[in-house]
């Protein structure tokens, strides 16, 4: 289903002032409306229906009549038709005249960034690849860059470039950014006082590992910004050298899967240090506390078993499901009979997270545990869990199955939920 | 008293030109509001990395729905998009919807499907499942086929939402063509959200006609030859661009477009799922589950976002484009009637004061009573009645005022996504925007009336789409 436009409206409207108009027409005193009398000269048809003017008129001195005194002998009404026929047609002028000459503007642009590009790309190769004449370069690249777009294109290169590098090439890139006072760029863009200049600032400057404007970066770790935020915080865990994870210690605002995604990906791809998660466990945050479990799962901290199996008891039915999760994704086996003393007082969710652990830490000594999962519940995930983890423990949970599929119970269909989880097929 | 009787004798003479400000308002608000928005989501997202959710732990899993009825001609190459989305933990669930045509054992063959012994549970009312199909090559392990008795297109996605196990679930036509990223776009509303669930999100939906598909996919972007797909061009853009982007940053979004949507899959089931006594289930399964959380009295959010995430084919003859604006009428009349209890309830916020009002107001009462203003027009000119210079400058004045909004999505389109290269196709759309008022658009108010008598008369039929089929352009 769609929209249909504006114009059911417009015309609409078209079609039931014209249907008022020839009252209308009888209410505007024509030696009052310049514009109407212009139209009744050249117009047929124009009704002269003097009723509804002499009503009005006859209301003098009350504020009701004043008013339509007022709308009626003005022309204001045929002055803004004429306004708005004026301003339509000025924009439709306007704007195509900007589309066209936008088409242009990018093209050249394109154009000359392809250009810049190419010959940034062979000065950088050669001054950072060639041990021999440096000089001739960098003075060519001072030259090409002397306006602000240039040296844009410069700064988005050598970023580009130094996300490939690696150690002596790395900081010879970095060292050749602050020689060409590229930084004074990125730290004014830190400054700015428009929140997307200010998050280009930060990713440049977190790129090429220059800390001038940290306390700025810091101050915008709470912004009410979120976009701003996330970038304060990837930039600060890329440029603290001691604790850079700090930032979590003091955070206010929810922590969005989003921003943990992202945090998650820079850990991941630029191979920063892993700190041991589980001390933030006590986080009053709780979206900081999920983000810490995701990440103990992530990196397999195991010795953080013990704190994450505290977490069970958590008021907070989504910290419980996380860490329900976490346990078996760090395989907790002794965690699983405290597990299954929950498993009643859980909710849906939490139940089947529950099983997923059983799933993952097969064990035969809870093979009552989840038959009885497997027998009581009607939910068809919750049976499909329960069997799976049975059938994760090998001989004694298949022969468990089996002897199932043979007995025919009156209430429950086994063979069918068993069928399901042995199908190979069904990934 | 008098006084009183004065001005209402003032705003009932004069309501027209109230209402006329009021739209004309209302219009202008909107285009600010999707200025704003599309401004301030350009700059936010230009920084994004969308990769970084297709390696991810952390990314959600999703299933998406695709029903099918007589698909044959294009599901195959329609599954292989779906198969090369760009996303990591999803799955493909076909519904065959009780094909006539040989769709099932076409897609037996290429993807070289079993029936496997799925178990599940009917969670949502649907017709009988009589099978579930997976791939014997792992190549193909993210697709399932759901083959079942038709029902339509509401039932098939309740069967897929029987099927499925993830978190969200999209639901599009599987004659769509959805971009290699959509997937990743619409998931990053659900991802961002805070204090607010988000339960919905969609996208624009752009235009596929006279495209250069192959293989599933777009490869080359035209406009539309025809006038008549070229016209409806216009009006997406407009729709999606303008009106959609205001409604969201507003929160009174009452539609995703059934072409593509992601939704949390537990609200939607335990909403109830699509219904399938209407033929707008699109429109009406938003409003629901916009209704449910608001009397669970939990804070949700539904969202669009601008970027084109699919393709579709139009009608191009009037026949079929006629058969569809009666199906999208009866469904706005359906889902308004079933929800009337929303109208100014101040329980359901901005969806029942303002999103709820604006819908039965401009979107759906509008048509009506232009048609009417047309019969009194009619009237007044064959009894001489009819002033016609006066007529003329508002012809005038609601002509310029309905292109200029079109060229201002032309422009909102030109300075974001930039789809068509050619300043050709540009300048044919500025044509079209002239064009549109004068032929397109009373076309498309008879064929509103129309649906208004078909709903009258109990002409209660989905019509039929036939569509050339993407494999052939």
């Amino acid at each position: 289903m769609m929209n249909a436009g504006p114009y059911l409206r417009l015309i609409l409207v078209l079609a039931m002032i014209t249907c008022s108009a020839t009252q209308r027409a009888g209410e505007y005193a024509v030696q009052d409306v310049p514009y109407l009398e212009t139209l009744v000269q050249s117009g047929e048809g124009f009704t002269d229906d003097g009723t509804a003017e002499t009503e009005s008129r006859n209301t003098d001195g009350s504020f009701g009549a004043g008013l339509i005194e007022r709308f009626e002998r003005s022309p204001a009404f045929i002055t803004v038709l004429y306004g708005v026929i004026t301003y339509s047609i000025l924009t439709m002028i306007i704007l195509l005249v900007i589309i066209l000459l936008n088409r242009r503007r990018m093209q050249r642009e394109e154009m000359q960034q392809e250009e810049l590009r190419e010959q940034y790309q062979e000065i950088l190769m050669e001054y950072l690849f060639d041990e021999g004449d440096q000089e001739p370069s960098l003075d060519e690249l001072v030259q090409i860059a002397s306006n602000k777009f240039s040296r844009q294109i410069l700064i988005d290169q050598m970023i580009d470039l130094s996300i490939n590098l690696k150690g002596e090439i790395k900081d010879k890139t970095r060292a050749l950014y602050l020689q060409l006072g590229l930084d004074n760029d990125s730290i004014e863009k830190a400054y700015s006082t428009q929140w997307h200049k200010n998050v280009k600032g930060f990713r440049e400057l977190a790129f090429m590992n220059i800390r001038d404007a940290v306390d700025r970066i810091r101050e915008c770790l709470n912004s009410n910004n979120e976009i701003l935020r996330m970038e304060a915080q990837v930039a600060m865990v890329r440029l603290s050298d001691e604790n850079p994870y700090q930032f979590l210690d003091f955070m206010e605002k929810p922590f969005s899967l989003w921003e943990q995604l992202t945090l998650h990906e820079l850990v991941i791809q630029h191979e920063l240090p892993v700190p041991p998660f589980r001390q933030w466990f006590d986080s009053q945050n709780l979206s900081v506390v999920i983000f810490a479990l995701e990440m103990v799962a992530w990196f397999k901290q195991a010795d953080a078993g013990q704190e994450v199996s505290s977490l069970f008891d958590h008021p907070e039915e989504r910290i419980r499901q996380t860490a329900f999760r976490v346990a078996g994704e760090i395989g907790m086996k002794d965690a699983l009979p405290q597990l299954k003393e929950r498993y009643n007082g859980e909710s849906y969710m939490n139940r089947m997270e529950i099983l997923k652990t059983f799933v993952k830490i097969p064990d035969e000594k809870h093979l009552d545990f989840l038959k009885s999962v497997l027998d009581k519940e009607e939910d068809v995930q919750l049976q499909i869990l329960a069997t799976k983890a049975m059938e994760n423990t090998d001989e004694p949970g298949i022969s468990m199955l089996i002897k199932l599929m043979k007995s025919k119970s009156e209430y429950k269909n086994y063979q069918i939920i068993i069928r399901h989880v042995l199908d190979g097929r069904i990934y | 008293m008098e006084n009183i009787y004065e001005i209402l004798r003032f705003l009932a003479y004069h309501a027209i030109f109230i209402i006329t400000a009021m739209v004309f308002t209302t219009y202008l608000v909107l285009t600010i509001f999707s200025a704003v928005s599309l401004r301030l989501y350009l700059r936010k997202n230009s920084y994004v990395d969308y990769n970084a959710i297709v390696s991810s732990p952390l990314a959600p899993t999703l299933s998406v729905i695709a029903p099918a009825y007589n698909e044959s001609r294009t599901i195959i190459d329609n599954i292989r998009t779906l198969l090369s989305l760009y996303y990591n933990n999803y799955e493909v669930i076909v519904v065959n919807d009780g094909s006539k045509d040989d769709s099932l054992e076409k897609m037996i063959e290429t993807y070289e499907l079993e029936k496997v012994n799925y178990y599940f549970d009917y969670r949502i009312p649907c017709k009988r499942i009589r099978g579930v199909y997976k791939s014997r090559n792992r190549s193909f392990k993210k697709l399932t086929v759901v083959d079942k008795v038709n029902g339509g297109k509401a039932d098939s996605l309740n069967a897929g939402l029987n099927v499925s196990i993830n978190q969200l679930v999209v639901s599009i036509d599987a004659d769509s063509i959805m971009e290699p990223d959509a997937l990743l776009k619409l998931v990053k509303p659900f991802m961002e959200a805070k204090d607010k669930k988000v339960i919905g999100a969609g996208g624009v939906i752009r235009i596929a006609n006279s495209c250069e598909i192959s293989g599933g996919h777009i490869k080359k972007i035209h406009l539309p030859r025809k006038f008549l797909p070229r016209a409806q061009v216009m009006e997406y853009t407009r729709a999606f661009l303008m009106g959609r982007m205001a409604w969201s940053e507003l929160d009174g979004l009452l539609l995703i477009s059934g072409a593509l949507g992601m939704f949390d899959r537990e609200v939607v089931i335990q909403a109830g799922g699509y219904r399938t006594d209407t033929v707008g289930e699109d429109m009406e399964l938003v409003v629901r589950i916009r209704r449910h959380m608001a009397e669970l009295g939990v804070k949700y959010d539904v969202v669009y976002i601008p970027d084109p995430l699919c393709w579709t084919e139009v009608p191009s003859t009037v026949k079929i484009l006629a058969r569809q604006r009666s199906r999208w009428t009866r469904g706005t009349m359906e889902t308004l009637l079933t929800h009337r209890k929303l109208f100014l309830n101040r329980r359901y916020g901005k969806l029942g004061m303002l999103g709820y009002p604006y819908w039965l107001v401009f979107e759906y009462l509008a048509p009506i009573v232009e048609f009417l203003g047309i019969l009194w027009f009619i009237f007044l000119a064959i009894s001489g009645k009819l002033n016609w210079p006066f007529f003329l400058l508002l012809s005038g004045f609601v002509y310029f005022f309905a292109v200029s909004l079109s060229i201002w999505s032309v422009f909102f389109e030109e300075i974001t996504f930039h789809k068509y290269e050619k300043r050709r196709d540009v300048l044919k759309l500025i044509v079209t925007a002239l064009l549109e008022p004068l032929f397109y658009h009373p076309m498309v108010m008879l064929m509103s009336i129309k649906g208004n008598l078909d709903k009258l008369f109990k002409r209660n039929t989905w019509g039929k789409m036939e569509r050339k089929g993407f494999a052939e352009q």
